[in-house]
């Protein structure tokens, strides 16, 4: 992956980087089953073979026939969030479908769009909220929708908005909120795992004693190792979900100029949304957002990259110009 | 034995990483393309509206002949240019002559009263400014498919492989000197 050179270039470095984070998630999926069956030797659970090399040795095989079934678990548990997801998003946020006659401005931004990618509109919706925001939902064609704030149709000018609109269709276009979705089950379920692991040892660890009195310093180490591996494990699901949420944005931002050709509207929307894009959600519609200003926490747990980062990268490679209002307004 | 696995994997890395080249600068390439066919969506939508514009300055101001003749021209002319050099030139000829025909309709109060004239000179200068961003699009296409044919390992075969640098959209050097003069500000 060598340094972008322009627009197109820094997609791809960017879509190499989600694939190899996504990529990431089956592998930290498999190295908890293997932390997990550690602390069941280690504990007592599973049967011990009597030597550390043994039960390492062991607790591979197990692996071979645990790893399929986790994975083929998150395939159960993805195929229900795919059934539920549209109208989980749609009671939690109150958002109203509207049809052309409704916003007709609107609409026409969002359908010549459509049209010059050659693609089915989406479905548009509004949110009666002062803040200013956006989203993009849907996991497959034909569920497809895009909804807005009142607050972003009354701030920001007609060039804003369709290089925002542009943005949430970026998503759209490269089924972000699949990916998104999967990548939240996968951390779900590795956080889950990691819980589990701690809550064995919690109150598992009174009743051992009696069955591995004979290699305690092995058991124990076993149970170390595992609860190490269970935290790292819990940071790193949380961490590659949201450095892949980050990547996504920085890719729709570069999406919504390759559509709109149009990379100060991107960066002056941006300038007027930070700050006031606050609306109540569920999460996984929080990192759908086109900001999302709930952190000031540490950068490597949000959803979305700072504000002046995605302007920087607009001018870097969408040759955008930053026009930061001067002395004179 | 091992001598010639390696070989064979050596040579099949090769191959996978000049394909994988080759198909980058075909990518690249097609985006400067595409970026070009579409600042001529601008160029023949701003065309498309000269012929309204005209006829609504003749009515009001029928002694800018020269003025009209001029915009018709090269209206013309940017319709049946062929290359890309003779398309550029003559766009740019054709902004000079629209610049010119709306300086020189400051001078008649009835026409820029007209609903018409102002409608279409708004539809003008948003044209303009679209066209301005689809050239800056072309030009960051271009520059990225010049980068990519000069860089390292790709400039070795770029030539080979058939792939030569590109032009970007330049104003032209006419316009350029008519752009760095201030118009003059008459009271």
């Amino acid at each position: 992956m060598s340094q972008a050179i322009g627009l197109q270039t820094y997609i791809w470095n960017n879509n190499l980087r989600s694939a190899v984070l996504l990529a990431g998630f089956p592998v930290l999926l498999i190295g908890m089953v293997f932390a997990a069956e550690l602390l069941l030797i280690g504990a007592g659970g599973l049967p011990s073979t009597g030597s550390m090399g043994g039960d390492v040795a062991y607790a591979l095989r197990l692996l071979a026939g645990a790893a399929p079934l986790a994975i083929a678990a998150a395939l159960a548990w993805f195929g229900v969030a795919y059934l539920f997801n549209q109208a989980i998003i749609d009671l939690a946020t109150g958002a109203r479908k509207v049809d052309r006659a409704a916003e007709p401005q609107l609409y026409n931004l969002l359908e010549n769009l459509c049209i010059s990618r050659g693609m089915r509109t989406p479905d548009l919706r509004i949110i009666d909220s002062e803040a200013l925001n956006a989203f993009a939902t849907g996991l497959h064609e034909g569920r497809f929708s895009v909804t807005v704030t009142r607050g972003l149709l009354g701030a920001l000018d007609r060039d804003e908005l369709e290089a925002v609109l542009a943005h949430e269709l970026t998503h759209i276009i490269n089924r972000d909120v699949r990916t998104m979705v999967i990548a939240a089950i996968f951390a779900g379920i590795i956080t889950l795992i990691a819980e589990l692991i701690f809550r064995v040892l919690m109150w598992g660890g009174g009743r051992r004693g009696g069955r591995d009195s004979g290699k305690g310093g092995g058991a124990i180490l076993f149970v170390v190792v595992a609860l190490a591996i269970a935290a790292v494990g819990y940071v790193l699901a949380i961490v590659i979900r949201m450095t892949l949420s980050r990547s996504r944005e920085f890719v729709a931002d570069a999406g919504s100029v390759q559509l709109t050709k149009n990379p100060d509207a991107m960066i002056s929307a941006l300038r007027k949304i930070s700050g006031h894009s606050r609306i109540e959600a569920p999460d996984s519609v929080r990192s759908m957002f086109i900001d999302n200003s709930d952190e000031g926490v540490m950068s490597l747990f949000a959803t979305h990259p700072p504000i002046a980062k995605r302007i920087a990268a607009l001018e870097a490679y969408g040759g955008g110009r930053s026009a930061a209002p001067g002395p004179w307004g | 034995m091992t001598g010639t696995i390696i070989l064979i994997v050596i040579v099949v890395v090769v191959g996978l990483v000049l394909i994988g080249i080759y198909n980058r600068l075909v990518a690249l390439r097609q985006n400067a393309n595409q970026a070009f066919a579409d600042v001529d969506v601008q160029l023949t939508q701003r065309r498309d509206l000269i012929p309204n514009l005209v006829e609504t300055v003749k009515a009001y101001a029928s002694h800018e002949s020269a003025t009209l003749q001029a915009v018709t021209a090269a209206r013309t002319a940017a319709a049946s240019a062929g290359s890309v050099q003779d398309k550029v030139a003559a766009e740019n000829m054709l902004t000079g002559a629209l610049r010119q025909l709306f300086a020189v309709s400051e001078a008649y109060p009835d026409l820029k009263a007209n609903e018409n004239f102002a409608r279409l000179q708004d539809e003008l200068s948003d044209i303009e400014n679209k066209l301005a961003a689809a050239r800056r699009f072309f030009n960051n296409a271009v520059s990225e498919f010049n980068a990519g044919i000069q860089q390292f390992p790709a400039v070795l075969m770029a030539a080979p492989m058939g792939f030569k640098e590109r032009e970007f959209f330049d104003v032209g050097e006419g316009d350029r000197v008519a752009m760095a003069t201030p118009p003059p500000v008459k009271f």
